[in-house]
């Protein structure tokens, strides 16, 4: 590949989705807008098992799931022909379920009588340990676990490292931790000062907060993924659901740029960065497009009977002294690069 | 610095010889060379004179067979492209250092192909160059690097930058890359004193830190345009002597930005 190359078609409709665009949004503020950023994990993890022979065409794909990744293992199976079965939960957005089915996964839904005994992420897990059993030849990517899901970022990286000739903060979302820890640990290499700021939400254990009630899907986990390297990030900000769906609401007026919650969450912590660091260059990861909330966030009667119409976004977050005392407002705590256990025991100190 | 070979050709004999006798990828050189123009009943001799100490990771070897393929060229009146040369010469040294091309790219220098061509010569550099270790190190003993599959993606964040730079002749960006490439190498030939150099490389404000990823030399790296170079290879020439390194080898690389046009 020479750097003078012409453009040429994409040969492939995933190849021509799995990047990401980089967009100047005003002064120092970037984006790096995916379509469905969870198509490169899906992608890159598929190829390398196909490659190291952990995976054939004999062999089904399953995965518990009921959010984009699905969406991304559904389409580079589709492409490569594999079969896959995916289980979620009854909660799994019917519009997604029918786009899943269309694209030949089957879709394994945990019924509420199983969820009873140990809760649904266990149900979910149980699925999949019986699926595993009925299929010998299975592949299960494990997004929360494999650690193959965060080298899947070094294209981003590339693309980043190609676009900006500094980079002073990169903001990202966290779930899994892949996305972040990948792009991040790849950056450091070159930037070794880069300053990694995650995006959680009230109710995520991520990073120490108390578990609870998440009303922001996508952002944050109620479990802690083996994939999260906290000792990566400067800091935390958690963003609650109201001010996630105002922010996403102005990126898309403001800006013309239609995406879903957790990247108006991305957005949100990136203006606030520049606007105490006028001069410095940040870049927001925004995971994926706004058409999955036409009803939801992009939906005024839907906000209100929620009671997320017409939410005041404070200038600051609120600085805490631990994650333990989040209360559900926008806050921010200095993680420091630390482990998560250090900062765990810096509260038992107290 | 530099290698000179002479290089004389007889029909009579098909058997070369090679002086010094232990340059003998020299003379491997001359035979694959001569095999390539179709010239099997040839034979000759091969005198190789070069002041570059051997295994620093300073090319000696590459020289020396890409210097020796040229002159058998030049004595028969023949031309080859310069990727054929490149091959000959991983065929005759196993590994070579990319020094027969006149421009930037990226090098696969076991296989002897070009991975990255980036069509352009390389800005005015500053080099300050020294011994990162006491003894030599032979690249064809020296296991090459098991990279973990993390590292082989980091390289992607790498040759972004890499391509930025190149292109741009943006020195600073070169440099962090190299930087970064000999963090890497840490993992594999280890430099006693790494976090040091990197405080040196910090304190002078170089643009970054070369290492040979298999030789002992190593050079701070500078942007020969910059108005305040003198201040600043000074002040790296002072932390290197704190460190107990008084000897170094300072040189600038041409500088040309313009491109290249296709070979």
């Amino acid at each position: 590949m020479s750097a003078f190359r012409s453009r040429e078609p994409f040969t492939d409709a995933v190849e021509s989705t799995v990047l990401p665009r980089l967009i100047r949004l005003s002064g120092g503020v970037y984006a790096a807008a995916f379509q469905l950023m969870k198509l490169m994990p899906a992608q890159f993890v598929l190829r390398r098992a196909l490659e190291q022979g952990q995976l054939t065409e004999e062999t089904t794909v399953i995965e518990t799931t009921s959010g984009t990744y699905g969406l991304g293992l559904a389409m580079v199976c589709r492409r490569l022909g594999l079969p896959l079965i995916l289980v979620g939960d009854p909660a799994i957005e019917i519009h997604l379920r029918r786009r899943l089915e269309a694209l030949g996964a089957r879709v394994s839904i945990v019924s509420g009588q199983a969820t009873r005994s140990g809760g649904i992420q266990q149900a979910r897990l149980d699925r999949v340990a019986r699926l595993r059993a009925r299929h010998p030849r299975s592949f299960t990517p494990g997004q929360y676990d494999n650690p193959m899901h965060i080298n899947a970022y070094g294209r981003v990286a590339e693309l980043i490292s190609e676009s900006f000739r500094r980079l002073d903060a990169l903001v990202c979302p966290v779930g899994s931790g892949s996305s972040s820890t990948g792009i991040a640990g790849f950056l450091r290499l070159l930037w070794p000062e880069l300053v990694l700021i995650g995006v959680d939400t009230p109710g995520s254990v991520l990073f120490g907060a108390p578990n609870g009630r998440r009303r922001l899907r996508g952002l944050g986990n109620g479990l802690l993924p083996k994939v999260l390297d906290h000792s990566l990030f400067d800091e935390v900000h958690w963003v609650p659901a109201g001010d996630a769906f105002e922010m996403t609401r102005r990126l898309h007026a403001e800006h013309t740029l239609y995406m879903g919650p957790t990247s108006g969450a991305s957005y949100h912590v990136a203006q606030w960065w520049a606007r105490r660091n006028p001069g410095a260059t940040v870049l927001a990861v925004m995971p994926d497009e706004g058409h999955r909330y036409q009803r939801t966030v992009y939906h005024d009667g839907w906000l209100r009977r929620e009671g997320l119409a017409d939410v005041e976004v404070g200038p600051e977050p609120l600085e805490i002294a631990h994650p333990g005392d989040l209360q559900d407002v926008w806050s921010r705590y200095p993680w420091r690069r630390r482990t998560r256990r250090e900062v765990v025991e810096a509260v038992e100190a107290r | 610095m530099g290698t000179e070979v002479t290089v004389r050709v007889s029909e009579e004999t098909p058997t070369w010889t090679v002086d010094p006798p232990w340059k003998t990828k020299a003379l491997r050189a001359a035979q694959a060379t001569a095999e390539i123009l179709d010239m099997k009943a040839a034979g000759g001799t091969v005198t190789v004179r070069s002041n570059i100490p051997t295994g620093f990771g300073m090319g000696s070897s590459t020289c020396d067979v890409i210097a020796t393929i040229r002159a058998v060229l030049n004595a028969c009146d023949r031309r080859l492209p310069t990727s054929r040369i490149a091959r000959i010469a991983v065929q005759a040294e196993r590994a070579a250092d990319p020094l027969m091309f006149d421009r930037m790219l990226l090098f696969a220098h076991r296989e002897g192909l070009i991975i990255e061509d980036f069509r352009v010569r390389m800005p005015q550099i500053k080099v300050v160059g020294f011994a990162a270790r006491p003894d030599p190190v032979d690249t064809l003993t020296f296991a090459p690097p098991r990279y973990s599959l993390w590292e082989i993606e980091s390289f992607r964040a790498l040759r972004g930058l890499l391509r930025r730079g190149a292109i741009e002749g943006d020195v600073e960006a070169l440099g962090r890359v190299a930087t970064a490439s000999a963090r890497l190498n840490q993992r594999f030939l280890p430099i006693e004193h790494f976090p040091r150099l990197l405080q040196i490389m910090e304190d002078s404000r170089a643009a970054g830190i070369q290492v040979a990823h298999s030789g002992s030399v190593a050079g701070l790296v500078f942007d020969a345009a910059d108005p305040d170079l003198a201040r600043k290879t000074e002040l790296a020439l002072r932390g290197l002597f704190r460190l107990g390194i008084s000897q170094t080898w300072q040189f600038s690389t041409e500088g040309d930005d313009e491109r290249v046009p296709e070979p």
